[in-house]
């Protein structure tokens, strides 16, 4: 089919789709590559400390220090690669309400872009390397920038809760256009589901075309199978009017549902509207498809060993399951901050993550900004990294209780009012 | 017509140098050469001695063989010049490889000094016989490259000529369309008219709108006439210049046989046996508009666009809804019948392949 | 429907293969496991995969000398380490140092566009790495050895016209079409590029910038403030190249935007209501001081005599006032000029370099003098934007 053809050009195919076994493995490599960074980071920075004192004599007495960590010790726990999903999941919850926050706000596909970046970037990213908090704002004013909603940082920066400074909004933002392998095209099934429900109108007016592969239709007859199709549990007053329902239901659910599972890995745009629709409406939905590809094989008996060799139905049987497991990945999702046990679990992974943080990656700015050999100051020159990084690990454990789960949140505290 | 002036002026007193005769004496004397030897001799000379066929030249000293057939007029005075023109157009037309035959500019001018140096040799009578002969091999053993050069060479001549013609014929045919459409439009306007105004005339005042309508009606069908009679001549013009198309495309195609370096010339290309031009295709194989899932139409119900449709600002600014149904119903469709989980894994399974073959060939190469 | 049959991208950079990926884990804990290096060789081997990655694809190029530069880009020949034969051109984004807001709109959309589209009459964007000052290189095709010579007005405008109907078929607009940013690659093919002000187009009430489209080559639509516009902008710019080709020089020069539409009135008619129904309701419209009538056959024909009557038509229609009425890319395509006679000349034919190609005996001087003209022209495309 030429249309698919043109999908297969893009580069969310070409780049951005897995098989669910391929993604599993590439979010579980990445952990296991961030968890041993962590590990020996932390080794590191514990060993830059104690060299530094003067008492110690060169090689490193475990436990020596009170105060440092003890690696050799004590394992650390790195987060498994099911929690780094929850957790990305739930900034990426974070993102479409950080779109509220704008006067107006921000459009559906630009806060949908800002989703899929992170959600791209997390996957050759963990967590525990660069912390969501720090590249889910980031993600959303580059969204703003390539999806033509332009607006300027300082006014991007004054809508974001915490008001953080705009050189560290924009701080993460090569870091994140790296993690996207400069692509930052994402096709989404918003103008797809549009383009659907114009056509379905049409034919609900007696005004639809027979599809390319299905010539024989007449605008008559479509309109008769349209008014004929089995009713909604929910009636409505005519068929334009369920139309209109199923659409509304289908956007809702392509605003969230599709923006926090995986579909965008393991299914096209299309596929995507189409099971969303499925789920709003499914004899709409199935009607649609049969105006496409054929009804099912029931329906013309006569020609059935045609029918058996028809590559239409071959696709519409192959289709009609993809499209059916598509939609129970997006019925099976249920927002993060709307259930309670799903809430605390993700308390227990940020508290977590809290103890496994890269500390070589805390500061982005400083690490992004700046060229690594340049030092900014004299003090800091005679400094190394690790004992500034140490310092600083040391000030912000101090600091720690006074942290809700995320250090400072950024988000849920101002969504509240 | 050069040469008969040249021959006009000549002195009255001209002898022809074997029967002595004199212009003086037979004013329509006519001198020939045969370019054998280049011997002037007169008309009836020619006709005495050669007629019962070959014989040998009449002027003291020179034994050459010469035909009758071969006698001809003289084009240059200088008969020096005659004969170095004659032997450069012999040569000319057997070495008459063209440029694109050779691998470079440089090959070609190779052959271009060895064509002039085999000129020279012939002109000014050294290693004549040595030279002959190579071209004489040359030109048996490159019988059919020199006839198709001669074949192109010619065609090129022609096309030119034809060319010239063509574009005076289709300057005729505008210049006699544009009369005939101006003399039609008076006589129809004047006839309309007149028709017009009879029926005025005759039917009454009601009638008038009416009459007017139909008469206008008259008017257009007989405008669409016009334009039909000009696309057929169009389409006239349009033949003629396909007709030119076709030997333009001959000419191309005409083989380009013979072994591709010869003992004589030097840095010939190979020589490949040319494809046969296709039709220039504006679209590169494409195919522009065309769709597996949707026949698009030209409007859509959609009350969300209707203040759009009647947005005067849009319209004028050029904004065109039918991009907007074209790119919504290509993304409603757009990898629709991708599967991506089949796909995908098809795709990992030949890169890793590919990989793997990667590996295997640097270890071998540690080795 | 456009998918390029021709789709050869290089294979770009990514992680997404499980096997880079495990290659590169290999080698991270080699480190580790190795005996501890000190505080600054840890930070130089300890580094994320990405930044791996861009140093690889860093070091697969060189960079040459420097071919020119425009507002947000200094160009440079390059070629592949493994084989200098290979061209391309690197593409060094400037930093701008007023702008604070990250990388800027330019690059963004250019970088965009151009990981979508494939077709060999838009430039291919091979690889996007980072330098240490964190500017952002892109790689440009520009294969093999660099022979500008003549090309043949049709072939070049046929490849222009394929690379725009590509872009709208994909519902990219262009919006910066000259000849500037048209390069040859030595092969011969036109090449669409600099997609700086590119997007993409057809959403209902989204309104755009008018903003666009160098002068000379912006259609009056735009000139009069349009928000909301179409692919016609495109042709509009192409049909002033068409012209400026026959011509060898600008057709419509403006030195401000308002002469700008003078120039286009003076030439092609004033713009009424009429003619181009709401016109008067664009933003910044103004009423004429005079009124020019609107050009028609005639005028083209004399104009540009060496386009021909049918060359003139396609032209014509792609130098509209209304852009409703102006022709489409693809309906551009579809017109008679590409299929009348002369044939385009074939793109091994363009000639290589000046004086090597051996005109037609018949064509003569008029050959002659159209070379030196696009000779020029190709002159500045160079040091402008290759």
């Amino acid at each position: 089919m030429i249309e698919d053809d043109v999908y297969r050009t893009s580069s969310q195919y070409r780049l951005w789709s897995y098989t669910n076994a391929s993604l599993q493995s590439l979010r579980a490599t990445t952990n296991d590559v961030a968890s041993q960074r962590v590990r020996a980071a932390i080794q590191r920075v514990g060993e830059a400390h104690l060299s530094a004192t003067p008492s110690t004599s060169g090689t490193p007495q475990p436990g020596s220090d009170g105060e440092t960590r003890k690696p050799d010790d004590k394992k650390i726990e790195c987060l498994t690669p099911e929690e780094e999903l929850v957790l990305v999941t739930y900034y990426c919850e974070k993102t479409l309400e950080l779109g509220d926050e704008y006067k107006p706000p921000l459009p559906t596909m630009v806060r949908a872009t800002a989703i899929q970046y992170l959600r791209r970037f997390y996957l050759t990213n963990s967590p525990m390397t660069y912390h969501p908090k720090d590249i889910m704002a980031c993600a959303l004013f580059l969204a703003t920038k390539t999806d033509n909603y332009y607006m300027s940082l300082r006014q991007f920066a004054a809508g974001v809760p915490g008001g953080p400074s705009e050189e560290k909004v924009i701080a993460p933002e090569f870091l994140i256009m790296q993690g996207l392998r400069f692509t930052f095209d994402v096709r989404h099934p918003f103008r797809g589901l549009e383009g659907g429900v114009m056509e379905l109108s049409a034919i609900a007016q007696g005004e639809g075309q027979a599809a390319p592969h299905m010539p024989s239709e007449t605008p008559q007859e479509l309109q008769r199978a349209l008014l004929a199709i089995a009713p909604h549990p929910t009636p409505s007053s005519s068929i334009a009017d369920r139309i209109g329902r199923a659409h509304g239901a289908t956007r809702e659910l392509l605003k969230s549902a599709a923006q926090m599972t995986d579909v965008y890995f393991l299914y096209t745009p299309s596929q995507i509207w189409m099971a969303a629709f499925l789920l709003a409406d499914r004899p709409l939905a199935e009607f649609y498809l049969d105006t496409k590809l054929g009804g099912p094989l029931t329906q013309t008996t006569e020609s059935n060993q045609n029918n058996l060799q028809n590559p239409l139905y071959e696709l519409r049987t192959k289709l009609l399951q993809v499209i059916s497991d598509c939609a129970a990945l997006l019925h099976a999702y249920t927002s993060l901050s709307s259930d309670p046990d799903q809430m605390k679990s993700l308390k227990r992974i940020a508290k977590k993550l809290y103890h496994c943080q890269n500390p070589e990656k805390v500061n982005l700015k400083r690490d992004l900004a700046q060229p690594p050999a340049s030092a900014t100051d004299s003090a800091a020159a005679s400094e190394t990294e690790s004992e500034r990084l140490a310092k600083k690990r040391k000030l912000e454990e101090q600091k720690r209780s006074t942290n809700d789960m995320f250090g400072p949140e950024l988000v849920a505290d101002r969504t509240k009012h | 017509m050069a040469s008969n002036i040249g021959i006009d002026r000549r002195d009255e007193d001209e002898v022809c140098p074997v029967c002595k005769s004199s212009r003086y004496l037979n004013p329509n004397m006519r001198f020939l050469i045969n370019p054998e030897c280049y011997h002037k001799m007169c008309e009836s000379c020619v006709d005495r001695i050669f007629s019962s066929g070959p014989s040998s030249c009449p002027v003291a000293g020179c034994r050459k063989t010469l035909r009758k057939n071969r006698f001809r007029a003289q084009t240059f005075e200088d008969i020096g010049v005659e004969r170095e023109v004659d032997i450069r157009r012999r040569v000319m037309h057997i070495l008459n490889r063209r440029e694109e035959e050779f691998d470079g500019k440089r090959a070609y001018d190779d052959f271009l000094e060895q064509r002039e140096e085999i000129i020279a040799n012939l002109v000014s009578r050294s290693d004549v016989a040595k030279t002959e002969a190579q071209l004489q091999k040359y030109a048996t053993e490159n019988m059919a490259s020199i006839r198709t050069n001669q074949k192109i060479e010619e065609q090129e001549a022609t096309s030119f000529h034809a060319r010239i013609s063509l574009e005076q014929e289709e300057a005729r045919m505008r210049r006699q369309l544009a009369r005939e459409e101006l003399e039609n439009e008076r006589r129809e306007m004047h006839a309309g008219r007149e028709d017009f105004l009879s029926r005025l005339a005759a039917g009454t005042s009601s009638d008038a709108a009416s009459i007017a309508r139909e008469s206008h009606k008259v008017q257009l069908r007989k405008s669409s006439a016009r334009h039909s009679e000009q696309d057929r001549l169009r389409q006239k013009q349009a033949a003629l210049r396909g007709s030119e198309l076709k030997r333009g495309t001959n000419l191309s195609s005409v083989e380009n046989a013979g072994p591709s370096d010869t003992g004589l010339i030097k840095g010939l290309r190979k020589i490949k046996t040319p494809e046969p031009e296709k039709p220039y295709d504006p679209f590169m194989g494409y195919l522009p508009e065309k769709r597996d899932y949707v026949t698009l139409q030209q409007s859509y119900p959609s009350q969300y666009l209707d203040r759009l449709r009647k947005s005067t600002q849009a319209a004028a600014g050029g904004f065109d809804l039918r991009e907007y149904y074209s790119r919504t119903l290509m993304e409603a469709f757009a990898g629709l019948g991708c599967f991506v989980e089949e796909e995908i894994a098809e795709r990992d399974a030949n890169r890793s392949a590919s990989a793997a073959n990667e590996g295997a060939a640097m270890a071998a190469v540690d080795l | 429907m456009a998918v390029s049959p021709f789709a050869s991208r290089s294979p770009s950079v990514t992680v997404s293969s499980p096997n880079a990926a495990l290659r590169l884990r290999a080698a991270a804990a080699q480190n580790a496991s190795g005996p501890l290096a000190t505080a600054k060789s840890v930070h130089h081997t300890d580094r994320e995969l990405t930044e791996q990655l861009n140093d690889d694809v860093r070091r697969k190029y060189v960079k040459d000398k420097r071919l020119g530069e425009g507002t947000y880009a200094i160009v440079y020949l390059g070629y592949l380490r493994d084989k200098p034969s290979s061209y391309v051109a690197i593409k060094k984004i400037k930093v701008n140092a007023e702008y604070k807001d990250g990388l800027t709109m330019d690059a963004i959309r250019e970088v965009k566009y151009l990981q979508e589209l494939s077709h060999p009459n838009v430039i291919a964007l091979h690889d996007v790495f980072s330098s240490k000052d964190q500017n952002l290189n892109l790689m440009l095709i520009k294969e093999a050895d660099i022979h500008y010579g003549v090309a043949e007005v049709k072939a070049w405008m046929g490849m222009l016209a394929r690379g725009v109907w590509f872009c709208h078929e994909n519902f990219v607009l262009h919006r910066d079409i000259k000849p500037n940013n048209l390069l040859i690659a030595s092969d011969g093919e036109v090449k669409l590029a600099d997609f700086g002000l590119a997007r993409s187009f057809a959403d209902p009430y989204l309104n755009m910038t008018h903003q666009v489209i160098t002068r000379w080559y912006r259609p009056p639509e735009l000139l009069y403030g349009a928000r909301q516009y179409s692919g016609a902008v495109d042709v509009w710019s192409m049909g002033m190249v068409f012209a400026e080709l026959l011509l060898r020089i600008p057709f419509l020069a403006g030195n401000t935007d308002v002469d700008q539409v003078t120039k286009i009135c003076e030439a092609l008619g004033t713009p009424t209501e009429e003619n181009w129904p709401g016109v008067s309701e664009l933003p910044n419209y103004l009423p004429p001081d005079t009124h020019h009538p609107l050009q028609g056959r005639d005028f083209f024909l004399r104009m540009f005599p060496t386009a021909g009557p049918v060359g003139c038509d396609l032209l014509m229609s792609m130098c509209t006032l209304d852009p409703r009425k102006r022709t489409t890319a693809v309906q551009a395509l579809r017109h008679s000029w590409w299929t009348v006679e002369p044939r385009p000349t074939r793109n091994e034919d363009l000639p290589q370099k000046p004086g090597t190609k051996k005109m037609g005996e018949d064509l003569g001087r008029r050959g002659e003098r159209s070379m030196t003209g696009c000779l020029k022209m190709q002159r500045d495309n160079w040091t402008l934007v290759l």
